[in-house]
């Protein structure tokens, strides 16, 4: 194992977080600010282990509502990104829509859309995709744009089909800018949750807790469930980064795989 | 022609100036100490004090008639002071606006309160806005849904503090557990209601009756209230400020509690310039004229106790509210009522 390898990629976060709960506890303390202001980060944290039993439900639909809205934004992401990448024409006519898409604020969404779909799980799931599909759209059209041309061209001499083409040198190319498509969309799906849940729910919700606890100034409950929140966006950025590295291992290696060299993986 | 319209400019440029040097005066002026007074002459008068007025939500509406007609028809200049209106970031920031001193006298409600003496925020009722209490349970116009109906449906519910404890003692009036129904909760009352996707919303008179109507060609909501529903008759809004501003400026308090007495007169009085001057300040407030009138007019027989008394407050409205927030778990103990008040500021009626 990589010692060096390990304690810059995991040294380097964990520095950096303890920094912030440094800066944190520093400004409470120093600066006397009230418990009904804002808490001590140990005092949220107890907010969270005290009242698991009431804020796991919760947080396990909230869980639900980003993994659903995340799966649905990324197809569409992906779906409307090819299309627009294969057929110019159509991406002239859609692109501004797409961009005032992202324009419209989303609680003047919310409404119509429970008006329409009720207080379901759909309502919440189409605001995340809603979200989560502009950037992963962009990205990966601007990936497939700027696929290095010749390599096309090389493709195209040695008669490999579209479909080959792009399966072999297009996705690769664009694989990239498709990720860090995901990452942004996977941080903001969890935003999109709670502009969601706090538009309407029916029952309870992480949002409606937290506005809940902000309603009976209790600062450590707000940060508490803030803390959750944070930790849904955390992970699905870091299960999209675990994606990206198992998705593009050309970056780690320089040379190609065993099959590849043996003539797997030709053209045609 | 064009010498016509040189001139034009040239006079109208003149005018400019001048209510520019009029402008400049005139806030020196009050800078200094002269005030308008209620009657719109002006008078020489000690330097103003400012007072941070804190609103209970993030823009105004006609609840806020009170304060605006003390400064438009200058009730506050008269009693030396200038009150300057802030709207909090969310409905739950203006207790911590208060604590944080970020203002002086704030608007909320009286499980606002509850809760902030809960956390310990040293705050202090000076007076009730409201004394009594119309929050109510609404069906929509025409429907044939009775109280006795609340099983299984979906109700609304703000998620505020006030709605939580209401809603409690509407359970238990109707021997009915939390889980029994559906509360839902969502940015808005009215469209779910008049769409059907709620079978009850729950409000107050003065906000929910003109919404409604204004969504229904004027038709009025089925209404369920008081008694009816088990709720009790105690006030919903106070002028809160903190203990420490309340020993420090106990003269600004009592001003203006006076002014906001007087100027809650006037505006019970003159209903149609009250709301004039409420849309004269706030032409962007987002509410019509309409809106404002009905709910100003349905907020007056609010103001006043059965003795026809304004802002005084009593042990057993914070008593009865302490059952409720207990019964609901919002609160875990109840402290003395005497916590959470003083009626020392109000003036003589």
């Amino acid at each position: 194992m990589n010692w060096r390898r390990v304690l810059r990629n995991v040294f380097g976060p964990i520095v950096s977080l303890a920094a912030v709960i440094g800066i944190w506890q520093a400004i409470i303390v120093w600066g006397h600010v009230a418990s009904y202001i804002a808490p001590r980060p140990l005092v949220a944290l107890q907010a969270i282990t005290s009242n698991w039993s009431i804020l796991w439900p919760l947080t396990s639909w909230t869980i639900k509502e980003t993994v659903y809205g995340l799966v649905a934004g990324a197809v569409i992401g992906v779906v409307f990104g090819v299309i627009m990448a294969k057929v110019p024409l159509l991406a002239r006519t859609v692109y501004p829509v797409l961009i005032m898409s992202q324009a419209i604020p989303i609680v003047a969404l919310a409404l119509p859309l429970v008006l329409i779909l009720g207080f379901s799980l759909m309502p919440k799931v189409v605001i995340v995709a809603w979200i989560v599909f502009f950037p992963v759209t962009v990205n990966l059209l601007d990936g497939l744009n700027n696929v290095d041309k010749d390599l096309l061209t090389l493709a195209r001499v040695l008669g490999a089909s579209r479909l080959k083409t792009f399966f072999v040198i297009e996705v690769p190319g664009a694989i990239t800018p498709l990720f860090s498509g995901l990452k942004i969309g996977a941080t903001y799906a969890v935003t999109g949750a709670i502009i969601a849940e706090l538009a309407a729910s029916s029952g309870s919700s992480l949002a409606e807790y937290q506005r809940a606890q902000a309603g009976q100034l209790n600062a450590a409950g707000v940060y508490g469930t803030t803390i959750l929140m944070t930790a849904i966006g955390i992970s699905w950025f870091l299960l999209m980064l675990g994606a990206e590295y198992m998705a593009t291992p050309w970056r780690r290696r320089s040379v190609a795989r065993r099959g590849w060299r043996s003539g797997k993986q030709k053209l045609q | 022609m064009k010498h016509l319209v040189l001139r034009s400019a040239l006079v109208s440029a003149v005018i400019a100036s001048s209510g520019l040097v009029a402008v400049g005066l005139s806030a020196n002026a009050q800078a200094a100490g002269t005030a308008t007074g209620p009657t719109g002459s002006l008078t020489m008068s000690a330097p103003l004090t400012t007072v941070k007025f804190v609103y209970d939500f993030p823009g105004p509406d006609m609840e806020l008639i009170p304060i605006v007609v003390g400064q438009d028809q200058g009730f506050y200049a008269a009693a030396g002071l200038k009150v300057n209106t802030l709207f909090p970031a969310s409905t739950s920031s203006t207790s911590a606006m208060l604590a944080t001193g970020a203002g002086n006298v704030g608007f909320i409600t009286t499980s606002d309160m509850a809760d902030a003496v809960a956390a310990k925020v040293p705050l202090e009722s000076i007076a009730n806005y409201s004394m009594t209490n119309n929050w109510t349970i609404f069906a929509k116009p025409g429907s044939k849904l009775t109280a006795a109906d609340l099983k299984g449906k979906k109700i609304f519910s703000w998620g505020d503090t006030w709605t939580q404890t209401m809603l409690g003692f509407v359970l238990k009036h109707a021997g009915l557990s939390a889980s029994q129904v559906t509360i839902v909760t969502a940015s808005n009352d009215t469209p779910l209601l008049m769409d059907g996707k709620i079978d009850f919303d729950t409000s107050t008179t003065n906000y929910a009756v003109p919404a409604i109507q204004g969504a229904d060609n004027g038709a009025k909501p089925v209404m369920f209230t008081g008694a009816q529903i088990g709720v009790p008759n105690i006030p919903i809004w106070v002028y809160a400020v903190t203990k420490a501003y309340a020993a420090a400026h106990p003269a600004t308090a009592k001003a203006f509690l006076a002014a906001t007495l007087k100027a809650t007169k006037w505006a019970i009085a003159n209903p149609a310039a009250a709301v004039n001057d409420f849309v004269k300040m706030y032409p962007n407030s987002g509410y019509s004229k309409a809106y404002s009138t009905t709910g100003w007019n349905l907020t007056i027989p609010l103001l006043k106790n059965a003795a026809g008394k304004f802002f005084v407050q009593t042990d057993a409205q914070w008593a009865t509210l302490d059952q409720g927030m207990i019964a609901t778990k919002q609160l875990k103990s109840a402290p003395a009522p005497s916590t959470y008040y003083t009626n020392a500021f109000i003036p003589a009626q």
